[in-house]
């Protein structure tokens, strides 16, 4: 029962509203513009038209061109699963995955949506492909670095039980610990949902694009899907970042069905300060070089090592 | 309250990577400027304190200096200086820069283990997180002195490695004698407008302020 009480609310939170969140992004960086925007549902709209109209395959593609969107968009609701929106929902006792899990599913879906890009054998796939290896090779140590540091503190691997220990009263991550792993992570969100400094969403300029480059080739329904799970991947990104460094959790003091809602109605409003935040990022950044990529991966990784360094080299004064 | 100076600490260090982990010039100065304010915050935090428990006013002092000086006049007497100056991006570095961040990392936890075999700024078997983040910008500064060709890079790592060694006598001593602090500030300030004219003078007649080729003068 409880697990089906946490996949249900899980898919609902994550999977309905991941493209919600995406065109509140949207809606600031017009607004700041000085334009009306498209509407904040926009992406629904567009993810609805796509649904409904056949693909488009090329001749020369294998099976791996019509596999790939499946696969990248279940792997991103498998890492959606694994990262609890609210850790007052009853969870399953033994929920498998941690966030290695995670971080492998997301790597396996990038790596159908890379050999995807190769497979149609034009040329800004693999460019597109060969940027987006090096980008998450670059991006991969970071979050692990960072999410073990947290693993280390909490004493657990698994996401569930970091955001249980995390979210109660007795063992509040330090000051200093969160403070860099908040920043690290919000690099590696970036990176991974193909944001200003890294690359940008919202161009189709063939020297500039990485993620539009490895999806041009895909139409209507196979495109809905790289855009579906894109969205949802973004979503369970900052879920991670939200609940483990924002736990408000702990202060609701009511119980069963009031707390619940009442978590996710605090979980809406983390959600959308980590949206404003990436907007006001996207807004304010020009977009870097591919070869200064390297400089701000190392200042991501610098941070979460020297969170881990903080603790667990020497046992600082907290440990 | 220990907790929020560690917290400034190691922000104070991640304005030292940010600082390695650039090449643009306006990029120098504005993180050394955001570097100075976390220390101005950290002065002011103590001078309050040390006007409740003690009823000193000197930190507030030194705070409010820091402010006009390291924040305000010497930023921008920097930019005034660059802007004459054509170029904008430091360009030939004696390594790549993911090379040299990972560099200034690899000397944070030298710190950490100079510490722990020393003994110094241990307490008990825990060791000062001040003092390691604070000695490490120092440490920071020096390579990214060493590592820029440009004499703008080398004036910010100067100013870098001084931020580094003012913040460790703030956390260690809780404040110096204040004659010390006076002395200190003089120095810096005469030292960054030598740097400023002597920056001007060699881009005048050289047309370059690259310091390689001021080798090229010895006999």
């Amino acid at each position: 029962m409880n697990y089906l009480i946490y996949m249900v609310l899980q898919i609902t939170v994550i999977i309905v509203f991941a493209p919600l969140i995406s065109g509140v992004i949207r809606k600031i960086k017009a607004l700041s513009q000085k334009r009306k925007g498209a509407p904040v549902f926009q992406m629904y709209y567009d993810l609805h038209k796509l649904f409904r109209k056949t693909s488009v395959v090329s001749e020369t593609s294998s099976w791996i061109f019509k596999a790939a969107p499946y696969v990248f968009f279940s792997t991103a609701v498998t890492a959606a699963l694994l990262v609890p929106v609210s850790t007052l929902i009853p969870q399953p006792s033994s929920l498998p995955g941690d966030f290695i899990v995670m971080v492998s599913v997301l790597a396996l879906g990038r790596f159908f949506m890379m050999l995807a890009g190769l497979d149609t054998g034009s040329t800004f796939g693999g460019m597109g492909s060969s940027r987006e290896a090096l980008i998450s090779s670059l991006i991969e140590p970071s979050i692990l670095v960072s999410l073990f540091t947290i693993a280390l503190i909490t004493g657990s691997t698994s996401l569930s039980r970091i955001l249980f220990v995390v979210n109660s009263s007795e063992n509040q991550l330090p000051l200093q610990v969160s403070i860099l792993i908040f920043l690290a992570l919000l690099v590696i969100i970036i990176a991974e949902t193909a944001r200003i400094p890294v690359d940008d969403p919202s161009t189709h300029l063939e020297l500039t694009m990485v993620h539009e480059a490895m999806i041009l080739e895909y139409s209507g329904r196979h495109l809905a899907l790289m855009e579906y799970g894109a969205a949802v991947k973004q979503l369970t990104l900052i879920t991670l970042l939200v609940n483990i460094l924002l736990p408000f959790d702990g202060m609701i003091s009511q119980t069963g069905m009031m707390a619940i809602l009442l978590s996710l109605l605090f979980y809406a409003a983390k959600v959308l300060m980590a949206a404003v935040l990436i907007a006001l990022i996207e807004i304010n950044c020009v977009k870097l070089k591919l070869f200064s990529i390297p400089n701000l991966a190392a200042l991501a990784f610098i941070l979460s090592f020297v969170a881990f360094l903080q603790f667990f080299v020497l046992g600082g004064n907290h440990v | 309250m220990s907790d929020l100076f560690d917290t400034l600490s190691v922000l104070i260090l991640m304005t030292a990577f940010v600082l390695m982990a650039n090449k643009k010039v306006k990029a120098y100065i504005k993180t050394f400027r955001v570097q100075s304010a976390l220390i101005a915050l950290s002065a002011g935090i103590l001078g309050v304190e040390a006007i409740m428990d003690e009823g000193r006013y000197d930190l507030m002092v030194v705070c409010v200096l820091i402010v006009v000086l390291k924040v305000i006049y010497i930023p921008g007497l920097l930019h005034k200086t660059y802007a004459g100056i054509e170029y904008r991006t430091e360009k030939d570095f004696i390594l790549n820069i993911p090379i040299l961040v990972l560099i200034s990392c690899s000397l944070v936890v030298f710190t950490y283990f100079s510490f722990s075999a020393s003994g110094f700024g241990v307490n008990g078997s825990v060791i000062d997180l001040q003092l390691v983040n604070t000695i490490s910008v120092t440490m920071i500064g020096l390579l990214f002195m060493i590592t820029r060709k440009k004499a703008i890079g080398q004036i910010i790592g100067f100013l870098e490695v001084e931020n580094g060694i003012f913040i460790t006598a703030m956390f260690s001593t809780q404040g110096m004698p204040f004659i010390v602090d006076m002395g200190i500030f003089i120095d810096m300030l005469t030292a960054v407008m030598i740097m400023g004219v002597l920056v001007f003078k060699i881009n005048v007649t050289f047309e370059s302020i690259n310091t390689d080729r001021l080798n090229k003068l010895k006999g």
